[in-house]
């Protein structure tokens, strides 16, 4: 389903100081409003698609991973999300009609609501989408001056964490966080920390939670037809047995009790 | 037809009429202040009561519909049949509300039909939202010979009365559908849902207690009209109800053991929690209670018996939907969510409409057979054949809903200490020193020099080096980016010339925060 030259980032702990210019340039990018006069402090909200968080002593992104197979896609009623041929999950306003459901099902909590607004939107990163399509890397990798975001292909970026580790040894917990969970996601993030110390869900299922739903959606029209044959057979022969009692002349105005 | 009189002002109408001017303030809140201004919702909790409330338990409350008609019209069993209109009358009225809630729950109420164009077969609530448009169509048709009949137009009523087991049929389906997908809605977040109401089985749950609640409403709702309007009770009707209610109650019971036993969480319920205790609350009030009492054949057949029990069945439905919405979604959204007194005020709207609709339907429609009407006018309670019957006026039933109500908050709120500790983050991590930053930047070469264009009158071009700009010991890049430079458009320099004005060099270097520019031009340019 993922075409290997899919988009994505990869994100490392190891080498990020906290300076915030992704943050920074992310708002520069989407023309947000400063929201904090501490760059770490911030959090992420309808103005602030992406943060720097200090989680005990390491510098740790938050922004849309945008999975492989979205749940916020998933759930949107009206497909105002979508995963593009190209990686980013990108978000088509106009058809969003405020239902927040993407909200509720995105595992990482990044679909964030304009609540103040009349006509609110959801705001989430996206991947820089315009710019990659021009061949730009995202705003945040192109500002990072470490290399803790590294912007390129999926598979190239699997490829470099696996040097990296290769190239550092102790220097990683060897995990790729983005390869399984969620069943996949073009953001990684490699660590000297476990997940959970990072202050990302842990232990996530290599299923994506969309699937759950699609396993039910999928046996839908088998129901519908079989119940549909069975209460129509009920129908049938419920009201014969009173059209035959009918023709025999014995059918009742008022039908028997019990 | 009954005359128009002057309707007389007693206690509850008085209440309704609080009520519902209470809920047009909020709705103006609403229209004028949008989301933020009327409700208590945030990013991390986007769903509220109205979501919660209006929706999941107002379409699952409906559920009488589609139980009653399938009952009498495929399963013919026709004595259910004077008991099939109030049901689908309570039902469509119940979806039209449903519909009207979530216009006030949605950002976008006006795109409220894309769903219909828009497709997304994906999606579970692109599902219901289909079912929901559909059934509550059906439920009209279903509905439409009680006004034609009152407006005497014979023809179409053949019609109606030709397709109506299609039409029954078809919002069985529908019905059977989307109570399920209700709950399906919540597959997606396995790791947001509490365990104890996460469960693969969640549509199936949805669906048995909707069924459930189906009974029960009908029953609730006999009780009822029975006290507002004088209406016979037919009690050989309401207990075979109640005793499918229960049937349904066990079974669901067993499936929930099974399920609990198979995901290993027998032990949860037990733990002491905020959330445990809530869903103690909802199994005692909504299964083992009202199972016990229909359990009774006594009880069951006596008139305060099965009402009671189909009271507590309806109000355990209500404590399973806001806790599958409210409760259990509370901990891993790291925040305690309180609804907003314009939230209540609207939601209490919503329900007081559904009662006034309901009222002046009944009196101006033929809803209920015309001979139970009048022969019930002067309240005489009927015994109801067989069944020891007691007049079920003496019951205070708003008070009884108070009780529960109150039950069900005191629990939540008993449980408010421990909430708040388990749910609340504690304090946040102390902050890294900053020895350790520096060996952070150690690790990485910082970006290369910068060479900026030479100004004719220039001894040397200037250049400008990442590393002598920062402080190892408080490495910060943002007092530059951020402020003076772009992080993506770095690539431009200031042009030659302007170097040295405040926006350029000139901003630090002034003399205090650092050199200052006039002094010696050899720190920066290189003489050639
Ligand atoms: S992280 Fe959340 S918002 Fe981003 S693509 Fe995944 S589900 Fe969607
Ligand atoms: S809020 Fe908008 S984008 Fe999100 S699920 Fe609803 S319609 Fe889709
Ligand atoms: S990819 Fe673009 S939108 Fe997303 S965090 Fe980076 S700069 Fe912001």
């Amino acid at each position: 389903m993922l075409k290997p030259q899919t988009k994505g980032l990869l994100l490392d702990t190891t080498r990020c100081i906290g300076c915030g210019a992704c943050a920074l340039a992310c708002k520069e990018r989407n023309k947000l409003p400063k929201t904090s006069d501490d760059v770490l402090k911030d959090e992420l909200s309808d103005k602030t698609y992406s943060v720097v968080k200090q989680v005990g002593p390491r510098y740790v992104r938050r922004m849309c991973m945008h999975c492989v197979t979205p749940s916020c896609a998933s759930a949107c009623p009206v497909a105002a999300l979508e995963k593009s041929a190209a990686g980013p999950v990108i978000y088509h306003e106009s058809k969003c009609m405020g239902c927040r459901y993407c909200m509720i099902a995105c595992p990482f909590g990044i679909p964030k609501y304009e609540w103040e607004k009349k006509a609110p939107l959801v705001r989430k990163c996206d991947l820089c989408a315009d710019r990659l399509e021009k061949g730009l890397k995202t705003g945040c990798a192109t500002a990072c001056p470490t290399g803790a975001t590294s912007f390129g292909d999926r598979d190239a970026l699997i490829a470099e964490a696996k040097e990296r580790f290769r190239a550092n040894p102790g220097r990683y917990n060897e995990h790729i966080y983005g390869i399984e969970e969620v069943g996949g996601t073009s953001v990684l993030i490699i660590s000297d920390g476990k997940a959970e110390e990072l202050g990302y869900p842990a232990g996530l299922d290599g299923t994506a939670p969309a699937f759950l739903t699609w396993r039910v959606l999928n046996i839908i029209p088998d129901i519908v037809m079989t119940s549909a044959v069975l209460l129509g057979g009920i129908y049938w022969i419920r009201n014969r047995r009173d059209e035959v009692e009918a023709a025999e002349g014995s059918h009742h105005e008022t039908p028997k009790e019990h | 037809m009954p005359k128009f009189e002057v309707p007389r002002f007693t206690f509850w109408r008085g209440v309704l009429l609080v009520i519902l001017a209470l809920g047009t303030y909020s709705t103006v809140v609403r229209v004028f202040q949008g989301l933020a201004g009327s409700t208590n919702l945030s990013d991390s909790f986007p769903w509220g009561i109205w979501i919660g409330f209006d929706i999941l338990c107002g379409v699952a409350l409906a559920a009488g519909g589609f139980t009653i008609s399938a009952t009498v019209y495929i399963f013919n069993l026709e004595k259910f049949r004077p008991i099939v209109r109030p049901a689908i009358l309570t039902a469509f009225l119940g979806y039209v509300l449903v519909i009207v809630a979530l216009l006030y729950d949605l950002g976008r109420p006006w795109n409220v039909w894309h769903p219909l164009v828009m497709w997304n077969p994906h999606s579970v609530m692109f599902e219901v939202g289909w079912c929901v448009t559909l059934y509550t169509t059906v439920l009209a048709l279903e509905f439409s010979p009680i006004v034609l009949e009152r407006f005497k137009m014979t023809k179409t009523l053949h019609v109606m009365h030709f397709i109506m087991p299609l039409l029954v049929v078809l919002g069985v389906l529908l019905s059977t559908l989307h109570q399920s997908s209700l709950g399906s809605f919540y597959l997606i977040v396995p790791t947001k849902l509490h365990a104890l109401w996460y469960s693969p089985l969640i549509p199936l749950y949805f669906f048995l207690t909707a069924l459930t609640l189906g009974c029960a409403m009908t029953i609730v709702e006999s009780f009822l009209s029975h006290r507002a309007f004088g209406k016979q009770l037919e009690m050989e009707l309401l207990v075979p109800l109640g005793r499918v209610a229960l049937l349904i109650l066990a079974l669901t019971s067993v499936i929930r053991f099974a399920d609990f036993r198979h995901r290993g969480i027998l032990g949860l319920p037990f733990q002491a929690t905020y959330e445990s205790r809530l869903w103690l609350a909802e199994m005692l009030i909504g299964v083992l209670a009202p199972g016990v009492l229909l359990a009774i054949p006594k009880v069951r057949k006596h008139t305060t018996g099965l009402f009671l029990a189909a009271l507590l069945i309806v109000m355990g439905v209500v404590m399973n939907r806001l806790n599958v919405s409210i409760t259990g979604m509370e901990r891993s959204s790291g925040q305690i969510y309180v609804p907003a007194f314009t939230e209540i005020a609207v939601t209490l709207s919503v329900v007081g409409v559904g009662f006034l609709i309901f009222a002046l339907a009944v009196k101006f429609l033929p809803v209920f057979p015309e001979h139970e009407m009048k022969e019930a006018r002067p309240i005489v309670v009927p015994a109801g054949g067989n069944v020891s019957g007691q007049p079920i006026r003496s019951l205070p039933v708003p008070a009884l809903v108070v009780v529960a109500l109150a039950f069900f908050g005191a629990v939540a709120l008993g449980a408010d200490g421990v909430r708040r500790r388990e749910v609340d983050p504690g304090p946040p991590a102390p902050s890294a020193t900053k020895p350790e930053l520096a060996a952070a930047l150690a690790s990485f070469t910082p970006p290369a020099e910068i060479v900026f264009p030479q100004a004719p009158d220039s001894p040397g071009p200037a250049s400008f080096r990442h590393a002598s700009h920062v402080d190892a010991s408080a490495p910060d890049c943002l007092s530059c980016h951020g402020n003076t430079y772009s992080f993506l458009g770095r690539k431009e320099a200031p042009p030659a010339g302007q170097m040295h004005d405040t926006k350029h060099c000139g901003g630090c270097h002034d003399g205090t925060s650092a050199f200052a520019i006039e002094a010696d031009c050899s720190p920066c340019h290189k003489a050639e």
